[in-house]
């Protein structure tokens, strides 16, 4: 059964040309959690909005639960939608204790029931210790769990997430996606996930939605989305791909390091552009070779080289060596992907 | 980013309140433009010339005087190592609770050339007259002021001075200038939108002054309306004075209004580092003096001489007898009377406040922000000339209002204005939005999350705003006098009516009484400032 | 539409205002008085009925009384005070202000009266608002005692005291051999910087400006007050400031009523008082009086009658006479022991009734000189 459903979705602001969200459409099933990814300005977070109610749409319609909310007619209020959020700031009340913010939701219930829904939640999130405090004496992490717990307290239809880790620290942020997906799965949560961190996004989502310019790129699978790029724009920002040009021939492409064994559906000399990550490139010391090391990046457990071309074109490349190789000499670069590439016709 | 760039309900509610501040407004340019050219001709003739330029003046001179004043006080204060900085911030804010005319009676008692208690006491130890400077006319009425509006400038620079941040200062050192230069060249220009601002506030309320410019008996456009307004049968040339006023005014706020939004010198970094203090080294005891100079001449003195009057009236039961009534209404009606409207216009004005603020703050549009920006056109309208408006107004269309403590209430309401919407709109844009948005989603409708959510959060900075309209209510003299309907009088038409007449000693309680009253709330609000924390 | 409003309103208020002018005017000038000798009173029925109606007993008085009043409250005070030891159920409130303040509101307020009682510290004031259409006749108690010169047409105001213009000196600042004569020796530069005196809201000032005017002419009162200017003479608000700054020494003359003098004698300053104008070819001493009307709709009409009758009662004279040193108008009632008569003097020739219908001519020339 699908949980929620967009159709020909569009947004326009006020004094503004192009639309912020244009002609957009995907269905999320049950216990799905489906990330929104796209540079910031995309459309992703008034997708969101939305879908909460915060926004009216220009046209198109959203169905939750099979039941329309969103439509040229009919504008079903935030309140009567049954959705939780939880906010880039993470919106606790200030005003209210940790246990008063989750009991914020739980309206029409016993006092007993909403005793028990609370410490529930906290238990959940790890924080009945801290029940009694104000927000203001929590860390960033504590907020960002308290948020969690008060939009999945009253056992919303749908929880949204709006950049819910951008406020906290590196580290933190790595540890909070742990933690709050096994909360949503263990909860069997319907997520949509807004962000604008491509790893988050991979780490997430069980599907991904990829937005550029408020239309909807490609929507898929974290593996098809990073392997399988419908578009230019996905590969680039998924996975800060380089666009290495190159000839249909018959018996593959054919490009400036070398032929990929690749056989394409497009007439011969069409020219096309394959989608390249430096793990797909190999190098070796060659006083003749086709390329110049332009630069050295040290990552820790490998280094990573930006080579320039002949041609002028830039590709990355990594290797393992311990051995490090001086700025300035001359390579010999190749196509050492052993799966198949992503090519654009130019 | 909201979508729904307008909310009817709301947007109706703060044109209402719009249209209710415009009424005076239009009122008075209709009576100017209408009012016969013999008035006009009258008027260019002989007096307007001489009251522009004395208003003018005025207005530059203490406007100069306030800024001079205010931030080399809160430089001494807030950059150096000055004796007792702390209680000196104190003293040096507390004279917003003593309205200048008050300032202005126990200066003049103090000073007053021959007549007052300084020259006599001269007199009697030489033996002849001394020579003493006059409180009187145009050098007096800018000192006294001078004196009382000083502490708006040094509240903002103080704060200026303090969240500026330590990086910027010495990134000028290492430029090579030294600490003075770096004043003049890097902190004081750094702090120039907000305190041109704090400047023309003060400039709006010398265009408004009346009782200390009467008192001294310097002539400006407010004092003048009030003159024409009691001392002839026909209204027009106060009229026609009103509208040449509020011109004036209306240009000084649009040039407050630009500056406002470019003031954004006080929001604190989170890596914000005060500046070492200075040390004044051998200025140091000058220092001090200079501090305690000012201090005493617009804290000290006038509270002690009030309270020294004070006594000498309780302790005279004649005098105690003629103070404590009037008609036959008692001294604890006047305190009544004035905490009541005061406080009913400071209820009344933070309500009224909230459609336009949350109107401007919530869906930022060129309606909203016009409105909000109109209804702060009551710093621009003397209080002569709200009164000289109401009260024409509400006899003819409202009767059963007029002649009633609430037409009093309602120039509160309309001067005082501004400073509600300024404090709501401050409060509100503080609360982030994601707050209500996160109530809505947990099922509270949008008046359900004003009241549990927005409400609770932004009380605070409502109580700012009606402290601030009480306290300026509470001061308010020349609308009170048009207005008040017979037997009702406030602490500040007490002291008013005694003062005028020249009974300075029988005017000292209600004066005391009045200072000590502002004072609370002032406390209050100055408790909320950076400084003071 | 607002516009149109109050364009309409504006104009039936002046229609209003005319009417009432023309027909008040009307019978107050056929009656007006060409000599002080011939009072202008006229006898209408209505004003029988009040006149024999017996005085009200004190405790049957209750409720509000509103008084506005031109006289400086610390002034009236003791007689607001004695009347309530009288009636001991009215509650009174008081608006003291300027003449033409109160005038002003007196006028804006005829549809919608406030005030019960308007008392003045002259004469044309009450006229030029009686010929308006302001005031109801009463003719208090005991009026008929009084002068009948200083009762109104028709019963629509009622004299109190009498008060002179004069001039008061610092005794220890000017010598006998110097003082001025007359209110014309105050532009003289000798006194310049050195006199004090009230300015154009202070209704004693308008009404001797008003009289110098019906006297001398426009020229003339336009020329003095244009020297007193130019002479630097401060301007105060009251006259409570004139008498204490000469009493202080901060200035030499002041020109005031004459019981300021007696009041800042009392304070124990030495100051000496100068009845002006008496001489061969003079104007003479200006005198004028306080005066009490009833408004014309006031909401407690029996408090108004009931006070009225107290302010002419040998009680309230009393109380004028003894703490304020005025010349009482009740012949009964003895001035005080302090206060020379007003017998000794010659008085300046004042038609009040005209003087009130040229009041407003006296406000432009104010205005025209720039009178503070």
């Amino acid at each position: 059964m699908t949980t929620l459903e967009v159709h020909n979705l569009v947004k326009r602001f006020h004094g503004t040309q192009q639309s912020a969200v244009n002609d957009i459409s995907f269905e999320l099933m049950g216990g799905e959690i489906l990330a929104l990814v796209g540079p910031s300005g995309c459309g992703k977070t008034t997708t969101l909005r939305i879908i909460a109610g915060l926004e009216r749409p220009d046209s198109g319609t959203v169905y939750l639960n099979d039941r329309i909310v969103a439509s040229g007619s009919v504008f079903i209020p935030p309140e009567k939608r049954g959705v939780g959020m939880v906010f880039q700031d993470h919106a606790l009340f200030p005003h209210l204790t940790v246990s008063e913010n989750i009991a914020f939701g739980l309206r029409g219930q016993s006092a007993e029931q909403v005793k028990k829904t609370v410490g529930e939640m906290l238990h959940l999130v790890g924080l009945l210790p801290l029940a009694k405090r104000y927000p203001h004496a929590l860390s960033g992490g504590e907020r960002q769990r308290v948020a969690l717990a008060r939009a999945l307290a009253p056992r919303p239809v749908l929880v949204l997430m709006d950049e819910p880790f951008s406020s906290l620290d590196a580290d933190l942020r790595m540890e909070m996606r742990e933690h709050v997906r096994r909360i949503l799965k263990s909860m069997q949560a319907t997520v949509v996930f807004v962000t604008h961190d491509q790893d988050e996004a991979l780490y997430m989502g069980d599907r991904l939605a990829v937005l550029s310019n408020g239309q909807l790129e490609q929507i898929g699978t974290p593996e098809e989305i990073f392997h399988e790029s419908n578009t230019r724009f996905v590969a680039e920002f998924m996975g800060d791909s380089d666009f290495l040009k190159g000839r249909v021939t018959h018996s593959g492409i054919q490009t400036e390091i070398g032929l990929l064994n690749q056989i394409v559906d497009l007439a011969a000399s069409t020219p096309v552009e394959i989608a390249i990550r430096a793990d797909d490139v190999g190098f070796v010391m060659d006083g003749s070779g086709n390329s110049l090391i332009v630069e050295r990046f040290f990552r820790g457990a490998f280094n990573l080289y930006r080579l320039r071309l002949d041609s002028g074109q830039i590709l990355h490349a990594f290797t393992d060596h311990s051995q490090i190789l001086p700025v300035g000499a001359r390579v010999r670069a190749f196509i050492s992907a052993e799966h198949p590439l992503t090519i654009f016709s130019s | 980013m909201r979508s729904n760039p307008i909310s009817p309900r709301l947007a109706i509610a703060a044109g209402l309140v719009a249209l209710f501040v415009a009424v005076p407004l239009v009122y008075i340019f209709i009576r100017a433009l209408g009012a016969e050219p013999e008035a006009w001709q009258r008027l260019f003739q002989a007096r307007i010339w001489k009251l522009l330029g004395n208003t003018l003046i005025l207005l530059i001179a203490v406007t100069s005087g306030a800024l001079l004043t205010g931030v080399s006080m809160a430089w001494f204060t807030e950059r150096t190592d000055l004796p007792g900085r702390k209680i000196f911030r104190w003293m040096l804010a507390m004279p917003l609770a003593i309205p200048a005319y008050i300032g202005g009676i126990v200066h003049l008692a103090l000073l007053r050339p021959r007549g007052g208690y300084i020259p006599q006491a001269l007199e009697s130890i030489f033996g002849q007259p001394v020579f003493t400077p006059s409180p009187l006319g145009f050098f007096g009425a800018a000192f006294i002021l001078t004196l009382f509006t000083y502490p708006y400038v040094y509240l903002l620079s103080a704060a200026a001075f303090r969240s500026l941040h330590a990086s910027l200062e010495e990134a000028a050192r290492t430029f090579g200038r030294s600490p003075l230069q770096t004043l003049f060249q890097v902190t004081l220009p750094a702090l120039r939108p907000g305190l041109a601002a704090g400047a023309l506030l003060v400039a709006l309320d010398i265009l408004a002054e009346y009782g200390t410019v009467a008192l001294l008996r310097y002539e400006t456009f407010s004092s003048a309306i009030f003159v024409q307004l009691s001392g002839r049968y026909d209204r027009s040339a106060a009229s026609v004075l009103s509208g040449i006023l509020v011109v004036l005014a209306i240009l000084i706020l649009w040039g407050e209004l630009r500056l406002q939004g470019q003031a954004r010198f006080t929001q604190m970094e989170s890596n914000w580092r005060p500046a070492p203090p200075l040390a004044l080294g051998k200025w140091r005891l000058p220092a001090f003096f200079l501090v305690l100079g000012v201090v005493s001449a617009s804290l000290l003195v006038p509270v002690v001489v009030l309270a020294v009057w004070s006594i000498q009236t309780f302790l005279d039961p004649q005098t105690m007898a003629a103070v404590f009534r009037t008609g036959s209404q008692g001294f604890g009606s006047y305190v009544w009377n004035s905490l009541w409207s005061s406080g009913l216009a400071a209820l009344t004005a933070v309500l009224l406040s909230l459609p336009v603020a949350l109107n401007s703050v919530r869906y930022p549009n060129r309606f909203s922000r016009f409105i909000s920006r109109f209804c702060q056109v009551g710093y621009a309208i003397p209080g002569v000339v709200i009164a000289l408006s109401l009260v024409l107004l509400v006899n003819r269309l409202l009767p059963f209002l007029y002649a009633t403590p609430f037409v009093v209430v309602i120039a509160y309401v309309l001067r005082h204005m501004p400073q509600a919407v300024r404090a709501s709109e401050s409060a509100l844009n503080q609360l982030s939005p994601s707050m209500e948005e996160a109530s809505r989603t947990l099922g509270r409708t949008s008046l359900q999350t004003f009241v549990q959510v927005t409400l609770p959060l932004i009380l605070p900075g409502l109580l700012a705003g009606g402290s601030l309209v009480f306290l300026t209510s509470l001061k308010e003299l020349p609308a009170t006098l048009l207005l008040r309907p017979a037997g009702f009088d406030t602490l500040a038409v007490r002291v008013w009516m005694w003062a005028a007449d020249g009974f300075y000693t029988q005017a000292a309680p209600a004066a005391l009484f009045l200072v000590l009253a502002s004072a609370l709330p002032l406390y209050f609000l100055l408790r909320r400032e950076q400084i003071f924390k | 539409m607002l516009v149109s409003q109050f364009k309409v309103s504006f104009i039936l208020l002046m229609v209003m205002l005319i009417v009432s002018a023309c027909g008040g005017a009307a019978p107050a000038a056929t009656e007006a008085p060409t000599s002080t000798d011939e009072p202008p009173v006229s006898v209408l029925p209505a004003t029988d009925v009040a006149t024999e109606a017996p005085a009200v007993e004190a405790n049957d008085v209750s409720g509000q009384l509103v008084i506005y009043s031109g006289r400086a409250e610390p002034l009236l005070q003791p007689v607001i005070d004695a009347f309530k030891a009288k009636y001991p159920n009215v509650e009174v409130l008081l608006k003291a202000g300027s003449n033409s303040e109160l005038a002003n509101a007196l006028i804006e307020e005829q549809a919608n009266p406030q005030a019960d009682v308007f008392i003045t510290t002259e004469l044309f004031t009450v006229q030029s608002l009686a010929q308006q259409g302001v005031f109801q006749s009463y003719r208090p108690v005991g009026a008929d005692q009084l002068p009948a010169e200083f009762l109104g047409a028709d019963n629509l105001w009622t004299g109190l005291t009498r008060r002179a213009r004069v001039i008061m000196y610092n005794a220890d600042l000017v010598t006998q051999q110097e003082l001025p004569t007359s209110i014309f020796d105050l532009t003289d530069p000798k006194w310049k910087g050195q006199v004090a005196a009230a300015g154009s809201t202070n209704g004693s000032m308008q009404a001797q400006i008003a009289a110098l005017r019906q006297l001398n002419g426009e020229e003339e009162t336009l020329a003095w007050l244009s020297g007193l200017i130019a002479n630097e003479v401060t301007f105060f608000g009251g006259h409570t400031d004139v008498r204490k700054a000469v009493g202080a020494g901060e200035f030499k003359l002041g020109l005031v009523n004459h019981y300021y003098y007696y009041l800042q004698k009392a304070e124990g300053s030495n100051v000496g008082i100068i009845f002006p104008d008496q001489g061969e070819g003079q104007i003479g001493l200006i005198t004028n009086a306080t005066a009490a009307a009833v408004v014309n709709g006031a909401p407690h009409v029996d408090a108004a009658q009931a006070f009225m009758d107290f302010l002419v009662s040998p009680e309230g004279q009393k109380l004028f006479a003894e703490q304020n040193y005025e010349y009482p108008l009740l012949p009964s009632v003895e001035l005080h022991p302090d206060v020379q008569p007003l017998d000794e003097f010659r008085f300046a020739d004042v038609n009040v009734v005209e003087a009130a219908q040229d009041f407003a001519a006296t406000f432009d020339l104010m205005e025209t000189v720039g009178l503070p």
